[in-house]
């Protein structure tokens, strides 16, 4: 076997408990197991990889097997791959406020049932909550003798309360999750608060279509910069030809107040100890001052294209590493939250996340409020639904008029390529004129 | 073959299983795959995974417990983790776990030409890149994929079978300028069309460029198989499951029988058809499937059941458990769902064409409400899509959509396990400038 230019295995084995409560009931709880290794070796003109599951490290004789059909698999690969050198430094792994693994299934069960339980009020027609606890040791070893070990534990939960009145269902929900330990403690108010903004949705008016001024809550805010910058700042769009960032560098792309970073070594939900290939995690500034400043990237997207930092390659367990965003944020402006709102005079203030979507290639997004409020003469007034906003990438963040300073964090999970790694993503309130507003209502 | 040859541990589990609970039920997969990934005209990577993963469900005195790994030898552990989750769980009426069936035999989802080797993608590679020449689009990425995996079932009443799939797919992402475009293939038979699929993801990236603005308003419109998946994929099918409907999530609820759509129109899962995918027998559970019309000529018909929610509410389980690969309990879904309604020339009269949608996962799943954009959208009439649509938004309700579809189209689309047709909507909002 002609022998690889390089080769690196990343080997994931862990648990997963979940339980499920479904209108008092408690529906589903236990744990799995899994076992899953990649092996992925460069060939003379591209990656071969092999996904395999109930790996052994210490069988050398199958790791050879392993790196020898990868090679076979390498020979039909058509592009000359080169990586950049790297060098592994492990942040030590946030350690556990509370470790969950000590708790019992029970306990678990009965506060998911507690929290479940709050979101039972008046109009309620339906409850669900969710917990989800994973637990994962990696091996990472590659040619170049680096090798390392961690482990991390993340857990966290969801509930929802739907709410029905006169044939009309609305719903919403809570979420919280980290990286900091077990979660379920004195949360029953989430169960509430969900339950009231869903029954307040009952009477939230269908949002119009316009084009009008809009201030962004801090979570919408934040899958803003995710969807709207994030996406196209990722190396392996830029390589392919797939984001419309691709050779703007240095251009404007916003006001010189803004800032929009992702820092995959900040202790939140999408914190990395070491990328994926073996590299030291850093910060990188997407965009600094209101110009495009750098792109993430993988060992094989900064030899090819430059213009950014290594440390942003993740991989689902039994996944290829790829380019992803951590943890991102546009950063504090210094404008305080109340201004924000007499500047807009007349518009929409919306709140939450439902998520969203980019065609970076294209670059047009599309992300999805839970609620809102209209703005008038500088305050809220009446409650909206069923709201959206796209834009596009180039135009849309000049018009951010202003960013507060009163940036907040939330978690979730993003998917690319078939793989879903847990992010965060964060904002402060902001302000934004003439944003394209999505509603079923027409004038 | 790899572990269920030596199948004797699933006799053991069973046997450990009955000595703490009243019914086992082993699921397992098992699969191989391979995979060439194109980055502009060249494959950047090529992968072969094999996976296998078991799930022991236990149920004792109406509590169902269940446990996954992909470690066979660890199935002792797997079997005390499902049973320790059926002692935490509520307990619940519980109709029982089928026994010894025999199927007729069937035809297989299986086609030896498949084949998972390196030749058969660099085939189906050659025909995507030489499809997308036929207009002025890059590829950006894209690529093929060949699969086998075999499922099987066994339980404690005396149920086993087993089946085999294959599976072969491909699609192209493609640019011109800033206007990219996307098509996709599939089919568990070896007769994909990646020239094809190549020159639709590169005609769209063509033909979107340079498009112009719309007014915002009320348009018919067209959506193609993709974006008709999109849109009912988060809202209409959840709310046809039966644990939705009882749990107070399903605006369909207390609907039954009643008119909510079109009269022409026909939703239904046809397990046995051979067109789509999820070609089978018998569901995840062991259930024999068989058509289930949820919407029968406009009106609401029937809900979907796996046998923990029939047997929870005095129904009787419709065949509708699947799962997604081994690493959980069975969920409510369908197999193969398809759109039926009166046949028409979609395009024939003006209308917004809509190949698909950004952000479909945002729409509300419990009252169908949606406000998304658009991708390759064109304006059409006379059977031709004429004038690009450069950008605009569509926003609307999934349930009321239903009442005013103007007819389908003959041709339909294989999308994983939904078989769809375009389908002409009245008057939907389109907010453009």
């Amino acid at each position: 076997m002609k022998e690889p230019e390089y080769y690196e295995i990343r080997h994931i084995k862990g648990e997963t408990t979940q339980i499920e409560v479904d209108n008092g009931r408690l529906e589903s709880g236990g744990t799995s197991f899994f076992d899953v290794a990649v092996i992925r070796v460069l060939g003379d003109s591209g990656w071969g990889v092999v996904s395999v599951d109930t790996f052994d490290p210490d069988n050398k004789k199958k790791l050879n097997e392993y790196l020898a059909q990868g090679m076979a698999l390498a020979s039909i690969t058509g592009e000359k791959v080169k990586i950049e050198p790297t060098e592994a430094f492990l942040l030590p792994v946030p350690s556990l406020k509370e470790n969950p693994t000590g708790i019992s299934l029970e306990e678990k069960a009965d506060l998911l049932m507690g929290i479940e339980r709050s979101a039972k009020i008046d109009s309620i027609v339906s409850t669900r909550a969710n917990y989800i606890e994973k637990h994962e040791e990696v091996l990472f070893f590659d040619s170049s003798g680096k090798e390392f070990t961690y482990n991390t534990t993340r857990c966290g939960f969801n509930v929802l309360a739907v709410a029905g009145k006169n044939g009309l269902i609305q719903m919403a929900s809570e979420r919280e999750h980290t990286i900091e330990g077990f979660n379920l403690r004195h949360k029953a108010e989430t169960g509430l608060l969900s339950a009231e903004l869903a029954v307040s949705l009952l009477d939230a008016k269908p949002a119009k279509a316009l084009t009008v001024n809009a201030v962004l809550d801090p979570e919408l805010a934040g899958v803003f910069a995710h969807e709207a910058v994030g996406h196209a700042g990722e190396g392996d769009l830029v390589l392919e030809g797939s984001s419309v960032l691709k050779g703007r560098i240095g251009e404007d792309i916003g006001p010189d107040f803004l800032t929009i970073s992702d820092d995959p070594t900040l202790p939140l939900f999408g914190f990395e100890p070491v990328d994926a290939e073996g590299s030291t995690v850093v910060k990188t500034d997407i965009v600094r001052n209101g110009k495009i400043n750098a792109f993430l990237h993988n060992r094989e997207t900064l030899c090819r294209i430059g213009d950014g930092q290594l440390g942003h390659a993740r991989a689902m367990a039994g996944s290829v590493p790829i380019v992803r965003m951590s943890n991102t944020f546009i950063e504090n402006g210094d404008a305080k939250r109340e201004e924000l709102f007499s500047e807009c005079r007349e518009g929409v203030y919306l709140k939450g996340s439902r998520g969203g979507q980019v065609d970076p290639g294209r670059g047009v997004f599309q992300f999805n409020a839970e609620y809102g409020y209209l703005i008038e003469n500088g305050e809220c007034t009446r409650m909206i639904r069923d709201v959206s906003l796209s834009g596009e990438i180039l135009s849309t963040l000049h018009s951010i008029l202003l960013c507060a300073n009163d940036r907040q964090m939330n978690e979730g999970y993003c998917g690319k390529g078939g793989q879903s790694v847990p992010v965060s993503d964060g904002a402060p309130h902001i302000l934004l004129s003439n944003a394209v507003v999505g509603g079923s209502v027409v004038d | 073959m790899r572990w269920w040859v030596a199948v004797s541990w699933i006799e053991r589990a069973i046997t450990e299983g009955l000595k703490k609970v009243d019914e086992i039920e082993i699921f397992t997969v098992e699969g191989q795959s391979i995979t060439a990934e194109l980055r502009g005209k060249s494959i950047s990577v090529a992968k072969e995974e094999s996976s296998s993963g078991i799930c022991i469900r236990t149920i004792d005195k109406g509590r169902i417990g269940a446990s996954s790994t992909n470690n066979p030898i660890e199935w002792e552990r797997c079997l005390q983790a499902a049973i320790s989750a059926g002692k935490l769980v509520s307990p619940q009426e519980w109709s029982g776990l089928p026994g010894q069936q025999n199927f007729p035999s069937s035809k297989p989802c299986s086609d030896p030409q498949v084949q998972l080797g390196p030749a058969f993608l660099k085939d189906i590679i050659y025909g995507l890149i030489e499809g997308s020449k036929q207009y002025n689009a890059d590829i950006t990425s894209g690529g093929a994929e060949a699969s086998r995996t075999r499922i099987s079932l066994e339980n404690s009443n005396g149920f086993q079978a087993s089946v085999d799939y294959t599976d072969n797919s491909c699609s192209l992402e493609t640019i011109h300028e800033s206007s990219t475009g996307n098509e996709f293939d599939m089919s568990w038979e070896a007769k994909l069309d990646p020239f094809q699929t190549g020159k639709t993801a590169a005609f769209y990236a063509e033909k979107s460029w340079k498009g112009s603005d719309i007014n915002t308003g009320t348009y018919d419109i067209v959506l193609s198989p993709m974006a008709l998946g999109e849109l009912i994929e988060s809202t209409l099918i959840p709310a046809l499951s039966g644990k939705n409907v009882h749990a107070g999530r399903s605006l369909l609820k207390d609907k039954l029988n009643e008119e909510i759509a079109v009269n022409s129109l026909k939703v239904y899962d046809l397990p046995s058809t051979t067109e789509g995918l999820g070609s089978v027998l018998w569901d995840t559970e062991g259930t024999p499937t068989k058509r289930i019309d949820f919407i029968k000529n406009g009106a609401l018909n029937a809900f979907a059941y796996d046998i923990r929610t029939a047997s929870r509410y005095g129904k009787v389980s419709t065949g509708s458990a699947v799962r997604s690969g081994a690493s959980g309990s069975p969920g409510i879904g369908h197999h193969n769902l398809l759109v039926e309604g009166r046949n028409t020339e979609v395009l024939e009269e003006p209308a917004v064409f809509i190949k698909s949608v950004v952000g479909a996962h945002t729409a509300n799943p419990m009252s169908g409400d949606f406000s998304v954009e658009l991708s390759n959208a064109f304006l059409a009439e006379n059977g031709e899509l004429t004038t690009p649509v450069r950008k605009a938004m569509l926003a609307g309700n999934v349930f009321e959509m239903l009442k005013v579809i103007q007819g389908v189209s003959k041709e339909r689309k294989v999308i994983g396990d939904m078989i769809l047709p375009s389908v002409r909507i009245h008057d939907q909002t389109v907010i453009g400038v």
